[in-house]
Protein backbone atom coordinates (compact mmCIF):
# COMPACT_ATOMS: atom_id res chain seq x y z
CA UNK A 1 0.00 0.00 0.00
CA UNK A 2 2.55 2.54 0.83
CA UNK A 3 4.34 1.60 -2.24
CA UNK A 4 1.66 2.45 -4.11
CA UNK A 5 1.44 5.79 -2.27
CA UNK A 6 4.91 6.28 -3.43
CA UNK A 7 4.22 5.33 -6.48
CA UNK A 8 1.27 8.10 -6.86
CA UNK A 9 3.83 10.96 -5.77
CA UNK A 10 6.01 10.57 -8.05
CA UNK A 11 3.97 10.52 -10.77
CA UNK A 12 1.94 13.43 -9.84
CA UNK A 13 5.58 15.02 -8.87
CA UNK A 14 6.87 14.00 -12.39
CA UNK A 15 3.63 15.56 -14.48
CA UNK A 16 4.35 18.85 -12.03
CA UNK A 17 8.10 18.88 -13.14
CA UNK A 18 7.32 18.61 -16.69
CA UNK A 19 4.62 21.37 -16.80
CA UNK A 20 6.93 23.42 -14.48
CA UNK A 21 9.89 22.94 -16.96
CA UNK A 22 7.03 23.63 -20.20
CA UNK A 23 5.60 27.08 -18.75
CA UNK A 24 9.33 27.62 -17.91
CA UNK A 25 10.59 27.21 -21.67
CA UNK A 26 7.19 28.75 -23.29
CA UNK A 27 7.93 32.21 -20.38
CA UNK A 28 11.40 32.43 -21.39
CA UNK A 29 10.24 32.54 -25.40
CA UNK A 30 7.44 35.08 -24.66
CA UNK A 31 10.68 37.07 -22.99
CA UNK A 32 13.00 36.38 -25.60
CA UNK A 33 9.68 37.34 -27.96
CA UNK A 34 9.09 40.57 -26.40
CA UNK A 35 12.94 41.66 -26.30
CA UNK A 36 12.93 41.07 -30.13
CA UNK A 37 10.26 43.90 -30.41
CA UNK A 38 11.36 46.15 -28.29
CA UNK A 39 15.05 46.11 -30.18
CA UNK A 40 12.61 46.79 -33.37
CA UNK A 41 11.33 49.92 -32.31
CA UNK A 42 13.83 52.41 -33.19
CA UNK A 43 14.98 50.03 -35.97
CA UNK A 44 18.69 50.08 -36.02
CA UNK A 45 19.60 46.54 -37.85
CA UNK A 46 23.17 45.06 -38.26
CA UNK A 47 23.35 45.18 -42.11
CA UNK A 48 25.93 42.88 -42.76
CA UNK A 49 24.98 40.51 -39.82
CA UNK A 50 21.68 40.37 -41.60
CA UNK A 51 22.83 40.04 -45.29
CA UNK A 52 25.06 37.06 -44.04
CA UNK A 53 22.11 35.09 -42.48
CA UNK A 54 19.68 35.57 -45.21
CA UNK A 55 21.98 33.99 -47.59
CA UNK A 56 23.37 31.28 -45.45
CA UNK A 57 19.52 30.60 -44.50
CA UNK A 58 17.43 31.18 -47.60
CA UNK A 59 20.02 30.36 -50.74
CA UNK A 60 21.49 27.61 -49.08
CA UNK A 61 18.18 26.03 -48.37
CA UNK A 62 17.26 25.97 -51.66
CA UNK A 63 17.70 22.04 -52.63
CA UNK A 64 16.38 20.55 -49.67
CA UNK A 65 13.16 22.81 -50.19
CA UNK A 66 12.92 21.94 -53.87
CA UNK A 67 13.53 18.15 -53.02
CA UNK A 68 10.97 18.19 -50.40
CA UNK A 69 8.31 20.01 -51.75
CA UNK A 70 8.87 17.68 -55.89
CA UNK A 71 8.58 14.57 -53.49
CA UNK A 72 5.52 15.97 -51.26
CA UNK A 73 3.51 17.16 -54.41
CA UNK A 74 4.11 13.76 -55.65
CA UNK A 75 2.70 11.75 -53.09
CA UNK A 76 -0.17 13.90 -53.21
CA UNK A 77 -1.70 12.94 -56.69
CA UNK A 78 -0.15 9.35 -55.58
CA UNK A 79 -2.74 9.35 -52.92
CA UNK A 80 -5.45 10.86 -55.14
CA UNK A 81 -5.04 8.08 -57.78
CA UNK A 82 -7.15 5.70 -56.57
CA UNK A 83 -9.95 8.48 -56.85
CA UNK A 84 -9.38 9.36 -59.91
CA UNK A 85 -8.95 6.08 -61.31
CA UNK A 86 -12.25 4.85 -59.76
CA UNK A 87 -13.91 8.02 -60.87
CA UNK A 88 -12.08 8.51 -64.16
CA UNK A 89 -12.38 11.85 -63.38
CA UNK A 90 -8.63 13.45 -64.55
CA UNK A 91 -9.93 16.47 -64.11
CA UNK A 92 -10.12 16.65 -60.35
CA UNK A 93 -6.60 15.23 -59.80
CA UNK A 94 -5.04 18.86 -59.64
CA UNK A 95 -8.25 19.72 -56.91
CA UNK A 96 -7.21 17.38 -54.37
CA UNK A 97 -3.27 17.65 -54.71
CA UNK A 98 -3.05 21.18 -55.47
CA UNK A 99 -5.65 21.94 -52.58
CA UNK A 100 -3.56 20.12 -50.07
CA UNK A 101 -0.10 21.24 -51.26
CA UNK A 102 -0.74 25.04 -51.36
CA UNK A 103 -2.95 25.21 -47.63
CA UNK A 104 -1.63 22.37 -46.11
CA UNK A 105 1.35 20.47 -46.77
CA UNK A 106 3.54 22.73 -48.48
CA UNK A 107 3.77 25.07 -45.74
CA UNK A 108 3.86 22.53 -42.92
CA UNK A 109 6.55 20.11 -44.63
CA UNK A 110 8.62 23.14 -45.98
CA UNK A 111 8.81 24.50 -42.54
CA UNK A 112 9.80 21.34 -40.62
CA UNK A 113 12.30 20.89 -43.11
CA UNK A 114 13.31 24.86 -42.09
CA UNK A 115 13.28 24.18 -38.59
CA UNK A 116 15.50 21.06 -39.31
CA UNK A 117 18.12 22.64 -41.37
CA UNK A 118 18.28 26.11 -40.59
CA UNK A 119 16.30 26.40 -37.14
CA UNK A 120 18.53 23.55 -35.56
CA UNK A 121 21.55 25.26 -37.49
CA UNK A 122 20.69 28.87 -36.13
CA UNK A 123 20.11 27.01 -32.16
CA UNK A 124 23.57 24.85 -32.31
CA UNK A 125 25.41 28.11 -33.60
CA UNK A 126 24.10 30.57 -31.06
CA UNK A 127 25.19 27.71 -28.32
CA UNK A 128 28.04 27.30 -29.43
CA UNK A 129 28.73 31.10 -28.75
CA UNK A 130 26.57 30.89 -25.53
CA UNK A 131 29.11 27.86 -23.92
CA UNK A 132 32.23 29.39 -25.14
CA UNK A 133 31.32 32.73 -23.49
CA UNK A 134 31.03 34.97 -26.48
CA UNK A 135 27.92 35.79 -25.43
CA UNK A 136 29.04 37.51 -22.56
CA UNK A 137 31.92 39.27 -24.37
CA UNK A 138 29.67 41.26 -26.49
CA UNK A 139 28.14 42.49 -23.32
CA UNK A 140 31.62 43.17 -22.09
CA UNK A 141 31.64 45.56 -25.27
CA UNK A 142 28.47 47.14 -24.08
CA UNK A 143 26.67 45.13 -27.43
CA UNK A 144 22.92 43.81 -26.85
CA UNK A 145 23.32 39.96 -27.64
CA UNK A 146 19.50 40.25 -28.37
CA UNK A 147 19.58 43.23 -30.93
CA UNK A 148 22.86 41.94 -32.25
CA UNK A 149 22.78 38.39 -32.93
CA UNK A 150 19.03 37.64 -32.32
CA UNK A 151 16.83 40.07 -34.75
CA UNK A 152 18.58 39.85 -37.74
CA UNK A 153 18.08 35.93 -37.88
CA UNK A 154 14.37 36.06 -36.47
CA UNK A 155 13.74 38.36 -39.48
CA UNK A 156 16.27 36.39 -41.78
CA UNK A 157 14.24 33.41 -41.30
CA UNK A 158 10.81 35.18 -41.84
CA UNK A 159 11.22 36.64 -45.03
CA UNK A 160 13.60 33.88 -46.13
CA UNK A 161 10.62 31.08 -45.21
CA UNK A 162 8.22 33.03 -47.00
CA UNK A 163 10.46 33.00 -50.18
CA UNK A 164 11.29 29.49 -49.71
CA UNK A 165 7.38 28.37 -49.33
CA UNK A 166 6.66 30.13 -52.36
CA UNK A 167 9.04 28.41 -54.07
CA UNK A 168 8.49 25.01 -53.12
CA UNK A 169 4.31 25.83 -53.93
CA UNK A 170 5.18 26.00 -57.10
CA UNK A 171 8.01 22.90 -57.12
CA UNK A 172 5.39 20.62 -55.50
CA UNK A 173 2.72 21.64 -57.93
CA UNK A 174 5.53 20.53 -60.86
CA UNK A 175 6.00 17.37 -59.01
CA UNK A 176 2.06 16.53 -58.60
CA UNK A 177 1.86 17.39 -62.56
CA UNK A 178 5.52 15.01 -63.04
CA UNK A 179 3.88 11.89 -60.94
CA UNK A 180 0.58 12.41 -62.72
CA UNK A 181 2.41 12.48 -65.99
CA UNK A 182 4.39 9.57 -65.75
CA UNK A 183 2.29 6.96 -63.34
CA UNK A 184 -1.10 8.08 -64.23
CA UNK A 185 -1.35 9.14 -67.65
CA UNK A 186 -2.86 12.78 -66.93
CA UNK A 187 -1.55 14.66 -69.42
CA UNK A 188 0.38 18.51 -68.51
CA UNK A 189 -2.45 20.51 -70.08
CA UNK A 190 -5.20 17.94 -68.28
CA UNK A 191 -3.12 19.16 -64.99
CA UNK A 192 -2.85 22.38 -65.37
CA UNK A 193 -6.60 23.36 -66.31
CA UNK A 194 -7.48 21.31 -63.51
CA UNK A 195 -4.98 23.43 -61.01
CA UNK A 196 -6.36 27.03 -62.89
CA UNK A 197 -9.88 25.73 -62.40
CA UNK A 198 -9.69 24.80 -59.05
CA UNK A 199 -7.60 26.94 -57.12
CA UNK A 200 -8.13 29.97 -55.98
CA UNK A 201 -5.19 32.81 -55.34
CA UNK A 202 -6.74 32.79 -51.42
CA UNK A 203 -5.37 29.04 -51.54
CA UNK A 204 -2.08 30.14 -52.24
CA UNK A 205 -2.28 33.54 -50.14
CA UNK A 206 -3.35 31.08 -47.22
CA UNK A 207 -0.64 28.78 -47.29
CA UNK A 208 1.38 31.97 -47.23
CA UNK A 209 0.58 33.96 -44.51
CA UNK A 210 0.50 30.63 -42.17
CA UNK A 211 4.28 29.98 -43.35
CA UNK A 212 5.31 34.00 -41.52
CA UNK A 213 3.58 32.70 -38.14
CA UNK A 214 5.75 29.36 -38.91
CA UNK A 215 8.99 31.35 -39.40
CA UNK A 216 8.52 33.47 -36.67
CA UNK A 217 7.67 30.30 -34.15
CA UNK A 218 11.37 28.64 -35.62
CA UNK A 219 12.65 32.05 -35.71
CA UNK A 220 12.43 32.74 -31.39
CA UNK A 221 12.37 29.17 -30.17
CA UNK A 222 15.85 28.44 -32.11
CA UNK A 223 17.24 31.38 -30.69
CA UNK A 224 16.00 30.85 -27.39
CA UNK A 225 17.30 27.56 -26.69
CA UNK A 226 20.85 28.84 -28.28
CA UNK A 227 20.96 31.30 -25.84
CA UNK A 228 19.93 29.83 -22.58
CA UNK A 229 22.27 26.65 -23.33
CA UNK A 230 24.25 25.04 -19.82
CA UNK A 231 27.30 23.16 -20.09
CA UNK A 232 29.47 22.32 -22.99
CA UNK A 233 29.34 19.85 -26.03
CA UNK A 234 25.99 17.89 -24.65
CA UNK A 235 24.38 21.19 -23.83
CA UNK A 236 24.72 21.71 -27.50
CA UNK A 237 23.41 18.75 -28.47
CA UNK A 238 20.43 18.55 -25.84
CA UNK A 239 19.32 22.49 -27.12
CA UNK A 240 19.36 21.51 -30.81
CA UNK A 241 16.73 18.71 -29.62
CA UNK A 242 14.81 20.68 -27.47
CA UNK A 243 14.88 23.22 -30.04
CA UNK A 244 13.22 21.47 -32.71
CA UNK A 245 11.24 19.60 -30.82
CA UNK A 246 9.75 23.28 -29.62
CA UNK A 247 9.82 24.15 -33.37
CA UNK A 248 7.50 21.08 -34.57
CA UNK A 249 4.84 21.35 -31.85
CA UNK A 250 4.76 25.22 -32.17
CA UNK A 251 4.11 24.64 -35.99
CA UNK A 252 1.40 22.55 -35.51
CA UNK A 253 -0.27 24.21 -33.04
CA UNK A 254 0.05 27.87 -34.97
CA UNK A 255 -0.85 25.67 -37.93
CA UNK A 256 -4.35 24.52 -35.57
CA UNK A 257 -5.08 27.97 -34.97
CA UNK A 258 -4.59 30.11 -37.84
CA UNK A 259 -6.28 27.48 -39.86
CA UNK A 260 -9.48 27.53 -37.47
CA UNK A 261 -9.61 31.34 -37.00
CA UNK A 262 -9.33 32.51 -40.82
CA UNK A 263 -10.73 29.15 -42.45
CA UNK B 1 37.79 32.44 -66.70
CA UNK B 2 39.17 29.09 -66.67
CA UNK B 3 41.00 29.51 -62.71
CA UNK B 4 37.28 30.01 -62.17
CA UNK B 5 36.14 27.39 -63.90
CA UNK B 6 38.76 25.01 -63.02
CA UNK B 7 38.02 25.84 -59.53
CA UNK B 8 33.98 25.16 -59.74
CA UNK B 9 34.59 22.01 -61.41
CA UNK B 10 37.43 20.75 -58.49
CA UNK B 11 35.15 21.91 -56.10
CA UNK B 12 31.87 19.64 -57.57
CA UNK B 13 33.83 17.01 -58.17
CA UNK B 14 35.00 17.11 -54.50
CA UNK B 15 31.04 17.45 -53.35
CA UNK B 16 30.34 14.17 -55.42
CA UNK B 17 33.29 12.35 -54.22
CA UNK B 18 32.38 13.44 -50.63
CA UNK B 19 28.70 12.63 -51.35
CA UNK B 20 29.70 9.05 -52.38
CA UNK B 21 31.92 8.66 -49.56
CA UNK B 22 29.17 9.68 -47.36
CA UNK B 23 26.94 6.98 -49.17
CA UNK B 24 28.91 4.36 -48.61
CA UNK B 25 30.11 5.14 -44.90
CA UNK B 26 26.10 5.22 -44.36
CA UNK B 27 25.25 1.89 -45.66
CA UNK B 28 28.43 0.59 -43.49
CA UNK B 29 26.52 1.45 -40.94
CA UNK B 30 23.68 -0.10 -41.66
CA UNK B 31 25.23 -3.41 -42.85
CA UNK B 32 27.02 -3.45 -39.97
CA UNK B 33 24.41 -2.80 -37.52
CA UNK B 34 22.36 -6.02 -39.13
CA UNK B 35 25.67 -7.98 -38.45
CA UNK B 36 24.92 -6.89 -34.78
CA UNK B 37 21.77 -7.55 -34.19
CA UNK B 38 23.01 -11.48 -35.24
CA UNK B 39 26.01 -10.65 -33.23
CA UNK B 40 23.66 -9.88 -30.16
CA UNK B 41 22.09 -12.92 -30.56
CA UNK B 42 24.23 -15.41 -30.69
CA UNK B 43 26.13 -14.04 -27.95
CA UNK B 44 24.69 -15.37 -24.18
CA UNK B 45 26.98 -13.53 -21.98
CA UNK B 46 28.07 -9.05 -22.02
CA UNK B 47 25.11 -8.14 -24.19
CA UNK B 48 23.53 -4.69 -22.93
CA UNK B 49 20.28 -5.94 -22.15
CA UNK B 50 18.61 -3.39 -19.69
CA UNK B 51 19.95 -0.98 -22.92
CA UNK B 52 17.33 -2.11 -25.19
CA UNK B 53 14.52 -1.91 -22.30
CA UNK B 54 15.88 1.73 -21.37
CA UNK B 55 15.96 3.01 -25.05
CA UNK B 56 12.63 1.58 -25.89
CA UNK B 57 11.61 3.73 -23.00
CA UNK B 58 13.13 6.96 -24.02
CA UNK B 59 12.44 6.58 -28.06
CA UNK B 60 8.57 5.41 -27.14
CA UNK B 61 7.41 6.66 -23.82
CA UNK B 62 8.66 10.05 -24.03
CA UNK B 63 7.87 10.58 -27.45
CA UNK B 64 4.02 9.85 -26.49
CA UNK B 65 2.94 13.02 -25.38
CA UNK B 66 4.54 15.09 -28.85
CA UNK B 67 3.27 12.59 -31.13
CA UNK B 68 -0.04 12.64 -29.44
CA UNK B 69 -0.02 16.67 -29.26
CA UNK B 70 1.45 16.77 -32.78
CA UNK B 71 -0.98 14.65 -34.73
CA UNK B 72 -4.14 15.63 -33.06
CA UNK B 73 -3.66 18.86 -34.30
CA UNK B 74 -2.97 18.09 -37.61
CA UNK B 75 -5.48 15.51 -37.30
CA UNK B 76 -8.11 18.52 -36.48
CA UNK B 77 -6.29 21.06 -39.18
CA UNK B 78 -7.00 18.52 -41.96
CA UNK B 79 -10.89 17.18 -41.32
CA UNK B 80 -11.58 20.96 -41.18
CA UNK B 81 -9.82 21.64 -44.13
CA UNK B 82 -11.69 18.75 -45.83
CA UNK B 83 -15.10 19.80 -44.34
CA UNK B 84 -14.60 23.26 -45.40
CA UNK B 85 -13.82 22.78 -49.11
CA UNK B 86 -16.79 20.16 -49.82
CA UNK B 87 -19.45 22.63 -47.62
CA UNK B 88 -18.50 25.22 -50.53
CA UNK B 89 -18.83 22.00 -53.33
CA UNK B 90 -21.42 19.78 -52.29
CA UNK B 91 -21.97 19.82 -48.56
CA UNK B 92 -22.34 16.57 -48.30
CA UNK B 93 -19.82 14.95 -45.52
CA UNK B 94 -20.64 11.51 -45.33
CA UNK B 95 -17.62 10.13 -46.65
CA UNK B 96 -14.91 12.67 -44.93
CA UNK B 97 -14.44 10.06 -41.69
CA UNK B 98 -13.77 7.13 -44.27
CA UNK B 99 -12.17 8.81 -46.69
CA UNK B 100 -10.10 10.01 -43.93
CA UNK B 101 -9.23 7.00 -42.37
CA UNK B 102 -7.97 5.57 -45.77
CA UNK B 103 -5.86 8.54 -46.51
CA UNK B 104 -4.14 8.21 -42.49
CA UNK B 105 -3.84 4.57 -42.68
CA UNK B 106 -1.85 4.21 -46.01
CA UNK B 107 -0.21 7.53 -45.58
CA UNK B 108 -0.31 10.32 -42.80
CA UNK B 109 -0.51 8.23 -39.80
CA UNK B 110 2.96 6.59 -40.73
CA UNK B 111 4.76 9.80 -42.53
CA UNK B 112 3.56 12.59 -39.80
CA UNK B 113 4.37 10.41 -37.15
CA UNK B 114 7.86 9.43 -39.31
CA UNK B 115 8.81 12.80 -39.24
CA UNK B 116 7.46 13.99 -35.83
CA UNK B 117 9.91 10.85 -34.61
CA UNK B 118 12.94 12.14 -37.07
CA UNK B 119 13.07 15.76 -35.42
CA UNK B 120 13.05 14.48 -31.64
CA UNK B 121 14.07 11.00 -31.59
CA UNK B 122 16.85 11.62 -34.60
CA UNK B 123 18.01 14.73 -33.32
CA UNK B 124 18.32 12.64 -29.69
CA UNK B 125 20.25 9.99 -31.13
CA UNK B 126 22.57 12.17 -33.05
CA UNK B 127 23.45 14.35 -30.02
CA UNK B 128 24.26 12.03 -27.60
CA UNK B 129 26.21 9.64 -29.93
CA UNK B 130 27.89 12.88 -30.68
CA UNK B 131 28.64 14.00 -28.05
CA UNK B 132 29.99 10.53 -27.21
CA UNK B 133 32.46 11.15 -30.29
CA UNK B 134 33.80 14.43 -29.38
CA UNK B 135 34.52 13.59 -25.64
CA UNK B 136 35.88 10.64 -26.67
CA UNK B 137 33.79 7.58 -25.19
CA UNK B 138 33.55 6.42 -28.83
CA UNK B 139 37.23 5.66 -28.97
CA UNK B 140 37.36 4.38 -25.25
CA UNK B 141 34.54 1.93 -26.06
CA UNK B 142 36.51 0.94 -29.30
CA UNK B 143 39.69 0.72 -26.16
CA UNK B 144 37.82 -1.80 -24.76
CA UNK B 145 37.13 -4.36 -27.30
CA UNK B 146 33.51 -3.04 -27.62
CA UNK B 147 31.61 -2.30 -31.25
CA UNK B 148 30.26 1.00 -30.62
CA UNK B 149 27.35 0.22 -32.96
CA UNK B 150 26.88 -3.24 -31.19
CA UNK B 151 26.68 -1.12 -27.95
CA UNK B 152 25.22 2.28 -29.16
CA UNK B 153 23.18 1.70 -32.49
CA UNK B 154 21.91 -1.72 -32.20
CA UNK B 155 19.72 -1.15 -29.45
CA UNK B 156 18.56 2.45 -30.51
CA UNK B 157 17.64 0.48 -33.82
CA UNK B 158 15.64 -2.27 -32.00
CA UNK B 159 14.11 -0.09 -30.48
CA UNK B 160 13.28 2.64 -32.63
CA UNK B 161 12.00 -0.23 -35.25
CA UNK B 162 9.79 -1.56 -32.61
CA UNK B 163 8.37 1.97 -31.08
CA UNK B 164 7.71 4.17 -34.19
CA UNK B 165 5.35 0.97 -35.28
CA UNK B 166 3.64 1.41 -31.97
CA UNK B 167 3.40 5.36 -31.75
CA UNK B 168 2.38 5.35 -35.86
CA UNK B 169 -1.05 3.17 -34.53
CA UNK B 170 -1.57 5.35 -31.82
CA UNK B 171 -0.68 8.44 -33.37
CA UNK B 172 -3.45 7.45 -36.56
CA UNK B 173 -6.05 6.63 -33.79
CA UNK B 174 -5.56 9.89 -31.90
CA UNK B 175 -5.47 11.75 -35.69
CA UNK B 176 -8.49 10.12 -36.44
CA UNK B 177 -10.35 11.10 -33.27
CA UNK B 178 -9.35 14.70 -33.49
CA UNK B 179 -10.75 15.01 -36.87
CA UNK B 180 -14.20 12.71 -35.78
CA UNK B 181 -14.37 15.98 -32.77
CA UNK B 182 -13.61 18.80 -35.17
CA UNK B 183 -15.76 17.37 -38.07
CA UNK B 184 -19.03 17.04 -35.27
CA UNK B 185 -18.17 20.35 -33.09
CA UNK B 186 -18.06 22.63 -36.49
CA UNK B 187 -19.90 21.34 -39.67
CA UNK B 188 -22.24 18.80 -37.44
CA UNK B 189 -21.18 15.43 -39.13
CA UNK B 190 -22.89 12.77 -37.23
CA UNK B 191 -20.05 10.60 -35.14
CA UNK B 192 -21.73 7.45 -36.78
CA UNK B 193 -21.30 8.07 -39.95
CA UNK B 194 -17.80 9.57 -38.72
CA UNK B 195 -16.08 6.77 -37.62
CA UNK B 196 -16.59 3.88 -40.04
CA UNK B 197 -14.15 1.84 -41.50
CA UNK B 198 -15.52 0.49 -44.66
CA UNK B 199 -12.77 1.86 -46.75
CA UNK B 200 -9.78 0.65 -45.13
CA UNK B 201 -8.72 -2.86 -46.52
CA UNK B 202 -5.73 -4.93 -46.01
CA UNK B 203 -3.87 -3.86 -47.96
CA UNK B 204 -3.64 -0.43 -46.13
CA UNK B 205 -2.95 -1.61 -43.11
CA UNK B 206 0.03 -4.07 -44.74
CA UNK B 207 1.37 -0.75 -46.01
CA UNK B 208 0.77 1.53 -42.91
CA UNK B 209 3.28 -1.44 -41.28
CA UNK B 210 5.50 -1.68 -43.79
CA UNK B 211 6.45 2.51 -44.31
CA UNK B 212 5.91 2.89 -40.01
CA UNK B 213 8.63 -0.27 -40.08
CA UNK B 214 11.24 1.70 -42.79
CA UNK B 215 11.05 5.17 -41.40
CA UNK B 216 11.44 3.31 -37.89
CA UNK B 217 15.05 1.39 -39.38
CA UNK B 218 15.95 4.57 -41.26
CA UNK B 219 16.29 7.00 -38.12
CA UNK B 220 18.48 5.74 -35.94
CA UNK B 221 21.02 4.82 -38.90
CA UNK B 222 20.87 8.16 -40.24
CA UNK B 223 21.15 9.54 -37.06
CA UNK B 224 23.77 7.48 -35.52
CA UNK B 225 25.75 7.62 -38.81
CA UNK B 226 25.69 11.50 -37.87
CA UNK B 227 26.38 11.59 -34.74
CA UNK B 228 29.40 9.35 -35.21
CA UNK B 229 30.80 11.44 -38.12
CA UNK B 230 30.86 14.48 -35.32
CA UNK B 231 34.03 16.15 -35.13
CA UNK B 232 35.38 19.25 -33.20
CA UNK B 233 33.99 20.00 -29.65
CA UNK B 234 30.54 21.61 -29.10
CA UNK B 235 29.79 22.95 -32.69
CA UNK B 236 30.74 19.83 -34.08
CA UNK B 237 27.50 18.30 -32.02
CA UNK B 238 25.64 20.93 -33.08
CA UNK B 239 26.29 20.18 -36.66
CA UNK B 240 26.47 16.46 -36.24
CA UNK B 241 22.50 16.92 -35.04
CA UNK B 242 21.42 19.33 -37.82
CA UNK B 243 22.21 16.95 -40.26
CA UNK B 244 20.70 14.28 -38.21
CA UNK B 245 17.32 16.21 -38.19
CA UNK B 246 17.87 17.13 -41.84
CA UNK B 247 19.12 13.35 -43.29
CA UNK B 248 16.75 11.39 -41.40
CA UNK B 249 13.48 13.66 -42.22
CA UNK B 250 14.19 13.52 -45.67
CA UNK B 251 14.45 9.85 -45.17
CA UNK B 252 10.80 9.46 -44.03
CA UNK B 253 10.11 11.45 -46.93
CA UNK B 254 11.84 9.79 -49.61
CA UNK B 255 11.13 6.42 -48.65
CA UNK B 256 7.43 7.28 -48.29
CA UNK B 257 7.27 8.05 -52.23
CA UNK B 258 9.29 5.19 -52.91
CA UNK B 259 6.96 2.71 -50.80
CA UNK B 260 3.52 4.84 -52.37
CA UNK B 261 5.24 4.55 -55.65
CA UNK B 262 5.73 0.72 -54.98
CA UNK B 263 2.62 -0.03 -53.76
CA UNK B 264 1.32 1.65 -56.74
CA UNK B 265 2.41 -0.21 -59.46
CA UNK B 266 2.17 -3.88 -57.09
CA UNK B 267 -1.21 -2.85 -56.68
CA UNK B 268 -1.90 -1.63 -60.15
CA UNK B 269 -3.30 1.50 -59.49
CA UNK B 270 -6.32 -0.11 -57.46
CA UNK B 271 -5.00 1.15 -54.04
Amino acid sequence: MANNEWALTRAVAGIGTAAMKISDEVGGIVVLTGQVLRALVPPRIDRRELFKNLHKMGNKSVPIVVLTAFFAGGLMTLQSAPFVKKLNATSLAGWGAGYAVLREIGPILIALMFSGRVGANNTAELATMTVTEQLDGLRALAIDPVRFLVVPRVIAMIVMLVALTVIGDQVALLGASVVGRSMLDISWSTMFHSFADNLKPYDFLHGVYKSIAFGGAIAVSSCYFGVTVKGGAVGVGRAVNAAVVAAAVSIMLLDFFLTYTTG
Amino acid sequence: MSSWAHRRITQLGGNVVAAGRAIRELWMVYVSTIAGIYRNLRRTTGSPRGELVRQMYSIGNRSLFFIIVTLGFIGMVMTYEACLQLSRVTGEYSQVGPQFLRLIVSDFGPTLAGLMLATRVGAGIAAEIGSMKVTEQIDALRMSGVLPIDYLIVPRFLASLVMTVMLTVVGSGVMYAAGGLTAQYSFGVNPHVYFDIAQVRPRHLIMMTIKAAAFGAAIPIVAGFCGLRARGSSEGVGWATTAAVIGSSFAVIALDFVISAAALFVTGGDL
